[in-house]
């Protein structure tokens, strides 16, 4: 969609955006996005959702300069999932935002000098060497606010208490799917308190991007979540294409789609098997990964690609499906089907496992909403997220499938889920292979793509959630401001709520129903 | 487990009926045909490889092993990494017209991520990516490729029409 | 049926009269002999057992499993051993040094006590104390010492949590493993490892047949409660590998590790060892009561029917193992104190009606 941003007075900000979460019922901030507005100055764009209607709005706030320091305030208070979005707007651009109370970096070291999103940011090398010390963390953290004379205070908190048992899940760790640390308070076995930090393979792709011709910014895509990867390509292709106004043919949008239940099929059978191997049930994983392997199979074939696709390209297709692909799709179909009732004998049925599973890691509706849970994870908590049913996209609108929710609001639920999920990616597969229409499958771009000016917001539904992408152009052959809206960071932000008082091997388990990526959480 | 009303001997039916049913499936499996497909015994005989999947780049000759590329760095510039560094020269014609003429194509594939974007940005359709994976060495140095000097041979035999045909659902877990 | 002592008798008298050896010097060879035969015995199936395990994984898991070092992979597990061999041993910053270097022989120590018991023949029977289904439990508690001392010695978060885990775990399950064993006990009359295989000799006078209900009973939890005492899935608490890395064990390198690697197995062999022994007559031969039969069965040496059967039982526990997922550890502690353990009681009862009334075979 093309953003319209409603902008807010400074002062009357807070209170007009308690009135959009509280009276106008926009109670899913999608995403915060931080910008460089050039002489504008820094500020920041909220984009929110009415669950309800899924009515979106998108707000502007410019930030307020105070000596060298830039100020907005928070609204962590009213969107919990702010908290870690706030800091990623504090880390990118130091934007200070007053009330939150933890202000800290989130993807940098806390030793990072500077603030590399912002346009004058010196960008040489000499001034970007990697340092090898160590980055001592401090334990104590700053909430920043105004005093009466209009003055930037800063409060400091501290972290831990001197009697706190803190035990590091990650960023080498097993279960913790890619380099993800959580800083964990333990009181025994019972978790007290988790601390996430994130960054391990912060690759700057945002940053990236905006040297980048459009064309290549593609390139990176498969590499934020690699199990969604043509998701997130369909994502940056969609805002592209919108924001340049290209009719895709009906060829592409139904390959397009095919392509994407295959990746979803894929990532969830991978989540079939990771639930498995972090609960010790080495032989389940074995399984759904020996099925994906076919799933697999069936996309190289047209793709080229396993992990990294590197299939959909802007106004279109990278190639034309693979003669095989029919048969072979079908041929996978009739394969997996009867597979999805072996995995719960073996795993998803087991009484132990459903021990494991059920009651842990517990989140209501609202909480889903107020973290902004997407994905599977939040349809577990009765919350009706598929972007495919709100806000329908390439075939979406035409074809039957059912949005699985459940209200269980358990680990158990969003297992449950997922399976469920695969059959009806097999099911929107299936009405859709044999009537793939002839038809261009690239429409035929100039050599060097430019995008009109203005500013777009995209959404696709990635396999663990809404994977949307904004952009910010101004007529270049380059991106102004590219900003990915991960899928994992909700995710993570929600576990410290979900695991207060259960146990620490609950966190692993939650860990994998929750089902994150990190490179998706890092970019 | 506190939560469903079963009484606790019928928690323990059930119980006992789920665990016998895991057995029953992995006993199901441990007599099925297994799916290791052996790599490398089968790199000759039983190893498929998707014709798209992206090797490593070549450049496409005529019959004559002359390239098609006039070195107009459209690739190069196209590569989000810098993998590729074209060195060209101008040179004149029989006919007296300036031509420009490919001097060196270096592709380095350390640096290469796969992208396929030079191959679109070629209007010559001089280079490709073959689907020839089998591309270790041990010095680094030797992944530096001069593909307009190149003798490109694929390393197995058949495997650019994508070697032994691949069935859904099913492993070749034969060598032979 | 050969009868092994005939062979020990021997070689004693060969010592003692042939060579004119007094008591100690006579003693003295034969402990050094035999601690010989038992370690050689102890690695040579730590050997078979890893690659076992790893066959019978894969082929649950359908996977080939290691099919290069050698033909079908057979020399893997030796290569495995030299590379763990010529590993470096490291020591962890601010470790508790003497626990540290202690706890993997102290692992070792239960797990070898514990296998010396195991009666491998007719008259070859090691360790063979009137006590001896007593003084075996007591042996193998030893472990959960080691255990802790690692957890607590390597100065690791993950290790203590794991000491914590495995000490709880172990000291829960040695109940009904114990009862277990008390209720065979019962029904033999007798604790002497020796005696119990004895007993078990003649058609259809195995545990299992003899004690009918619950003796079966018994079997069952033994195996489940076994299966927790060796730290194997699905009640692998303390390693965890998902949660703890790798437990207790974590800050362990090269042969330090190569022990709790060999004590994990042989445990494993050890449960399924006694198992045999009580409750499918150790290397007494399935005797039918058919004379013909009983006589070609006999033929079978009892190491045969000893291996045979053990090995049965841990396939059986791989075979649960790479099925079941990890339970938690207040589910575990649920299993056995509000499942197990009743039931570990009632059956000792039943047990005791039955043999009071000779209600058995």
């Amino acid at each position: 969609m093309k953003l319209n941003n409603l902008v807010f007075d400074k002062n009357s900000f807070a209170a007009e955006m308690a009135k959009l979460r509280n009276d106008k019922h926009f109670d899913y901030l999608v995403t915060i996005v931080g910008e460089d507005f050039g002489e504008e100055g820094l500020g920041c764009i909220y984009i929110l959702e009415n669950t309800d209607t899924n009515e979106r709005l998108s707000v502007k706030e410019m930030a307020e300069r105070i000596g060298d320091d830039y100020v907005i305030p928070t609204v962590c208070h009213l969107w919990k999932s702010a908290d870690l979005l706030e800091r990623e707007v504090f880390d990118f651009f130091g934007i200070k935002f007053l009330g939150h109370p933890d202000m800290r970096r989130l993807y940098l070291r806390s030793d990072f000098v500077g603030y590399p999103f912002r346009k004058d940011y010196d960008m040489s090398p000499e001034n970007n060497r990697y340092t090898l010390d160590d980055d001592i963390e401090p334990d104590f953290t700053y909430e920043y606010s105004l005093d009466a004379d209009g003055n930037l205070q800063a409060k400091q908190h501290k972290l831990f208490t001197d009697d706190d048992f803190v035990v590091n899940i990650g960023p080498q760790h097993p279960s913790t799917h890619g380099v993800l640390r959580l800083q964990t308070v333990l009181d025994g076995e019972i978790v007290k308190k988790i601390y996430p930090h994130f960054g391990y393979i912060h690759r700057g792709v945002e940053k990236m991007c905006e040297k980048y011709t459009y064309p290549q910014t593609l390139a990176l895509t498969d590499r934020l979540d690699y199990l969604s990867a043509m998701m997130n390509r369909h994502a940056l292709c969609g805002v592209i294409e919108e924001a340049m106004g290209i009719e895709l043919s009906d060829r592409i949008q139904y390959i397009r789609t095919i392509m994407d239940e295959l990746q979803r099929l894929d990532s969830h059978l991978l989540y079939i098997g990771c639930c498995a191997q972090d609960l010790g049930a080495l032989t389940a994983f074995l399984y759904s990964m020996r099925d994906r392997e076919h799933v697999l199979n069936a996309m190289e074939e047209t793709t080229g690609g396993r992990l990294i696709q590197n299939y959909y390209r802007i106004g279109g297709l990278q190639d034309d499906i693979d003669p095989n692909f029919v048969s072979n799709v079908k041929a996978l179909c009739q394969y997996i089907k009867p597979m999805f009732q072996e995995y719960m004998d073996v795993f998803g049925d087991n009484v132990i496992m459903q021990n494991r599973f059920r009651e842990v890691g517990p989140l209501s509706k609202a909480d889903a909403i107020s973290y902004g849970v997407s994905g599977a994870s939040g349809r577990a908590s009765d919350w009706h997220n598929d972007v495919r049913k709100n806000h329908p996209y390439a075939m979406y609108g035409k074809v039957d499938f059912d949005e699985v929710t459940n209200g269980m609001c358990d680990s158990m639920g969003r297992y449950l889920i997922r399976i469920e999920e695969m059959k009806q990616s097999v099911r929107i597969i299936e009405q859709l292979i044999d009537n793939i229409p002839a038809g261009d499958f690239y429409i035929k771009q100039k050599p060097i793509i430019k995008v009109p000016e203005g500013q777009w917001f995209f959404s696709c539904e990635g396999s663990r959630g809404e994977i949307g992408v904004y952009l910010d152009s101004k007529g270049d052959k380059s991106p102004y401001r590219l900003k990915f809206k991960p899928m994992g960071l909700n995710l993570v932000a929600a576990m410290d709520e979900m695991l207060r008082g259960q146990k620490v091997a609950d966190l692993i388990t939650t860990g994998a129903a929750l089902d994150f990526v990190i490179p998706d959480i890092d970019r | 487990m506190e939560a469903n009303n079963k009484s606790y001997f019928g928690e323990i039916g059930d119980a006992l009926k789920s665990l016998a049913t895991g057995l029953k499936v992995t006993l199901k499996e441990y007599f099925t045909k297994k799916s290791t497909e052996q790599y490398p015994e089968n790199r000759k005989t039983t190893l498929h490889v998707a014709q798209r999947h992206r090797g490593r780049l070549v450049m496409k000759r005529d019959e004559n092993g002359v390239v098609k590329c006039v070195a107009c760095t459209l690739c190069e510039k196209a590569c989000p990494n810098g993998t590729i560094k074209i060195a060209s020269e101008m040179v004149t014609t029989e006919e007296g017209k300036k031509k420009r003429r490919l001097v060196d194509y270096q592709y380095d594939l350390g640096d290469c991520m796969f992208c396929q974007l030079c191959v679109n940005a070629c209007s010559f359709d001089a280079i490709e990516f073959t689907n020839d994976f089998e591309n270790s060495v041990f010095d680094r140095d030797k992944l530096v490729l001069h593909l307009d000097k190149e003798h490109y041979e694929s390393s197995l035999p058949n495997i650019l029409d994508g070697g032994a045909p691949l069935t859904i659902g099913k492993f070749n877990t034969a060598t032979k | 049926m050969f009868d092994f002592s005939i062979v020990t008798t021997w070689f004693d008298s060969l010592l003692r009269q042939t060579l004119g050896l007094g008591d100690f010097w006579s003693i003295l060879i034969e402990c050094i002999l035999v601690g010989v035969l038992i370690l050689a015995g102890y690695a040579m199936l730590a050997i078979v057992l890893i690659f076992m395990e790893r066959k019978v994984c894969a082929y649950f898991q359908c996977r080939l499993g290691p099919m290069r070092v050698g033909p079908w992979g057979i020399f893997q597990v030796f290569a495995d051993v030299l590379k763990m061999l010529i590993k470096e041993i490291f020591a962890v910053d601010k470790a508790d040094k003497l626990l540290y270097c202690v706890a993997p022989f102290l692992v070792i120590i239960a797990s070898v006590g514990t296998f010396s018991f195991l009666p491998w023949n007719k008259g070859a029977e090691i360790l063979d104390f009137n006590v001896g289904i007593f003084l075996l439990t007591a042996v193998s508690s030893i472990g959960v010492i080691g255990i802790f001392m690692a957890g607590w010695g390597s100065n690791n978060k993950y290790g203590v949590v794991s000491a914590m885990r495995g000490a709880v775990q172990l000291i829960s399950y040695e109940m009904s493993l114990g009862l277990c064993l008390v209720t065979a006990v019962i029904l033999t009359g007798t604790m002497q490892v020796s005696g119990i295989v004895e007993a078990q000799t003649g058609p259809w006078n195995w545990l299992i047949f003899q004690g009918h209900v619950p003796a079966i009973i018994a079997f069952l939890v033994f195996l489940v409660a076994g299966n927790a005492e060796a730290n194997r899935g699905p009640f692998d608490l303390a390693e965890a590998e998902s949660e703890l890395t790798a437990g207790y064990h974590t800050e362990y390198s090269g042969m330090g590790f190569g022990f709790y690697y060999l004590a994990e197995y042989l445990n494993l062999f050890v449960i399924a060892g006694i198992a045999t022994t009580v409750f499918l007559g150790g290397w007494a031969p399935v005797n039918i009561g058919i004379e013909a039969f009983d006589a070609v069965m006999d033929y079978i040496p009892g190491i045969v029917w000893f291996l045979g059967k053990t090995f049965a039982i841990v396939w059986l526990l791989m075979w649960i193992r790479w099925t079941y997922p990890r339970l938690r550890i207040d589910q575990i502690l649920k299993l056995e104190w509000k499942y197990l353990m009743p039931l570990c009681l009632l059956n000792l009862v039943l047990m005791t009606i039955i043999v009071a009334f000779g209600w058995h075979f």
